[in-house]
């Protein structure tokens, strides 16, 4: 289950002890090493206890591996998880879609990740980041840490870990406010109902039905039998262009409400920048006016729209 | 070589853009450096640097493609008695009914400006399959319309990035097959080189312009090329990667951070699968749409049965490298990777192609000799 969180710095040899030990009761577990272009961190799996000790956390490490849960069922896993990640957990759990049994989780706490994605469209793939935690360098060279924050982790309203803890280390990150992400939401925010439209609209035109979205995404585990590629019936029409695009993006948005845990996997793998987070944070945040309930934060909820309870106003109020 | 300042460029894509329509590298606002091909209006700023996200494929096999239009007509126009049933229970022919298709709309003539040579080596690369010179094999009128009109011009690698690996199948920077006209970058423009019959057509319309040319002779040197050698030991891969075929753990450990997108097919220059897929409006009428898919996805091999040979990522992924690196030289004699690098720049969980394909003939080899 949720194990105790690491208290203020996590050093290496504590998330290598962690590790070890959930090795001795798991097939496997979900972590990084420092294996990417550049030094930055990649996805890896910790068979063996001896391979912990290659395991590292840092505000490279992008990646939501809760992703890979659904997959491995049939195992037990260990998984090192960002507080946005372990949302993602606890919300496979209460969709029953995970045993809680089978999985432990490692808790890390996340000095807010670095857009990685972002970085090296700039810079070139593979530019070399560095991290001290104060100054952000590429190449060798400084930036300024606020344009390449991504927009999830300068909002991380609960930069909690769903077991509780505060992380003192990424308070100060709200206060750089200039990522090109924050300011499109405001532009978002600003727009009426007309202008929003064309601006999906526009936005969708450059889906190319990659589903890398959908894969990226924790809760989108019906994805080998996913209606929006469906065969057995045509439910949408199956073309790559602006109306199909868009029907199976809203077709998306709309089956994970109340279920997005806002990891923003979707749009950072999405290869044509779609800002797909801007509409799934709308809808959390309608979700949690009218039900008050957030995705992934107790895996023991119901979730709203997956459960029926009569003495919810919810349903009135919408 | 003949050279053409950077101030030129619009005017030349304004020139060609009289006959056909160009489409150039182009970033896209808000996208967050995303950048693509698009259609090129005078004006229009072209993204010079950098690779574009999705390759020019494209242009010869378009995300989705109309076949054809069709529609069911009631033989005798009698839509009412049809209704009634009177009609029913005979087969089409004697109920008067019939078929009629609208075929696809003629292709338009397009330039493309700005390709890589990874780009435009891959278009010669899905010739080889799709539009074979001596006519054997399959043939695609789709793709071979789409591929005679058009005109590829190709900017010469000066830099590259991690991700780039054109040297190491059968590619490079400056790799003229697929291109019409190649453009090598120096200070102040491009030194120009026609490399099809196509190509010094353009040249020579310019030529023979009284006034306001574009190009002028000039003595300067072509530029060096980006280095982009990266994966080592491909020899004898046709036969190396198939040993290893069922060896399930070593694909499943080597791919095991792969969410099973699309996107490094959908990006790939050389990648071509389709489906293709009936879309009606109503009963009577509809489309015929030819549109990429992926091997990448689940259903790729799903059977009618239930039952799918690939069932997990792995599965898949091995079926990818195998077919890039081992079936398609083997059927069509070339690669079907022109280490362009979206892949690998695209890919959500970090993987690399080339670590996986390092990785692999590593293995085959330690496995023992043949």
């Amino acid at each position: 289950m949720i194990s105790e969180l690491a208290k203020s710095e996590l050093s290496m040899s504590d998330l290598a002890a962690k590790i070890s030990e959930a090795l001795a009761g798991a097939d496997l577990v979900l972590g990084w090493t420092a294996s990417g272009p550049g030094g930055v961190a990649a996805p890896a799996r910790f068979y063996e206890q001896a391979e912990a000790q290659q395991a590292v956390f840092d505000s490279t490490c992008v990646h939501n591996l809760a992703v890979h849960l659904p997959r491995l069922k049939e195992r037990r896993v260990g998984i090192v998880a960002k507080p946005c990640d372990a949302r993602a957990v606890n919300q496979l759990i209460a969709e029953r879609e995970i045993d809680p049994g089978r999985v432990s989780v490692i808790g890390v706490e996340c000095p807010s990740m670095v857009d990685v994605k972002t970085i090296w469209r700039r810079f070139g793939y593979g530019a070399r980041i560095e991290d001290d935690g104060e100054r952000l360098l590429v190449n060798g060279a400084e930036v300024e840490r606020g344009k390449y924050t991504p927009a999830k982790c300068a909002d991380c309203a609960d930069r909690v870990h769903p077991a509780g803890e505060q992380s003192a280390a990424v308070a100060d990150v709200t206060d750089e406010t200039a990522a090109d992400e924050r300011q499109l939401r405001e532009r978002f925010n600003a727009m009426s109902p007309a202008e929003r439209r064309e601006f999906w609209r526009e936005q969708y035109s450059r889906c190319i039905r990659c589903y890398a979205c959908r894969e990226a995404c924790p809760m989108c585990y019906c994805r080998d039998v996913c209606i929006m590629q469906s065969d057995e019936s045509r439910w949408t029409g199956g073309g790559v262009n602006a109306g199909d695009a868009e029907m199976m993006q809203l077709i998306r948005v709309n089956h994970l409400a109340g279920r997005c845990t806002g990891c923003g996997e979707c749009e950072r793998a999405c290869p044509a920048g779609i800002p797909l987070m801007l509409l799934m944070e709308e809808q959390n945040r309608v979700v949690e006016e009218l039900f008050g309930h957030r995705a992934g934060v107790d895996p023991d909820a119901r979730p709203p729209l997956l459960s029926f309870n009569a003495n919810n106003d919810g349903w009135r109020k919408a | 070589m003949r050279f053409i300042t950077r101030e030129k460029i619009q005017d030349l894509l304004e020139a060609l853009a009289s006959e056909a329509e160009v489409w150039a590298p182009r970033e896209l606002n808000g996208s967050g450096g995303s950048i693509m091909f698009e259609r090129w209006r005078s004006g229009d700023p072209i993204a010079f640097e950098g690779v574009t996200t999705l390759s020019a494929k494209d242009m010869v096999l378009p995300r989705t493609e109309k076949l054809f239009g069709f529609r069911y007509t009631a033989g005798t126009g009698n839509l009412l008695a049809e209704a009634l049933g009177q009609s029913a229970g005979q087969p089409a022919k004697e109920k008067g009914e019939h078929l009629s298709i609208d075929p696809a709309e003629p292709v338009a003539e397009k330039v493309l400006f700005g390709v890589r040579a990874c780009d435009a080596k891959a278009l010669d690369v899905l010739d080889s399959l799709f539009n074979r010179a001596d006519g054997s094999g399959y043939e695609d009128p789709g793709y071979r319309s789409r591929r005679a009109g058009l005109t590829v011009i190709t900017i010469a690698c000066t830099s590259c990035d991690e991700a780039c690996f054109c040297s190491s199948f059968d590619n490079g920077p400056a790799e003229k097959a697929g291109s019409d006209l190649i453009f090598y970058p120096v200070d102040t423009g491009f030194l120009v080189e026609a490399v099809t019959v196509r190509g010094e057509k353009i040249l020579a319309r310019d030529e023979a312009a009284k006034s306001g040319q574009l190009f002028e002779e000039s003595m300067l040197q072509p530029p060096a090329l980006a280095e982009t050698a990266r994966v080592e030991g491909t020899a004898d891969m046709e036969t190396l990667l198939p040993a290893i075929f069922a060896d399930l753990d070593f694909w499943e450990r080597s791919t095991a951070s792969c969410i099973s997108c699309g996107f490094c097919t959908y990006g790939c220059p050389t990648c071509h699968c389709f489906n293709i897929h009936d879309e009606m409006r109503g009963d009577r009428e509809g489309e015929r749409l030819r549109s990429w898919d992926a091997c990448m996805f689940h259903i790729y091999t799903q059977e009618a049965s239930g039952h799918n040979p690939r069932p997990t990522p792995a599965h898949r992924y091995r079926n990818r490298i195998n077919h890039k690196f081992s079936y398609y030289p083997e059927n069509q004699g070339q690669i079907l990777c022109t280490g362009c690098g979206r892949c690998i720049r695209g890919c959500p969980a970090g993987l690399d192609i080339r670590e996986v394909m390092t990785a692999a003939l590593a293995h085959a080899r330690g496995q023992g000799s043949t």
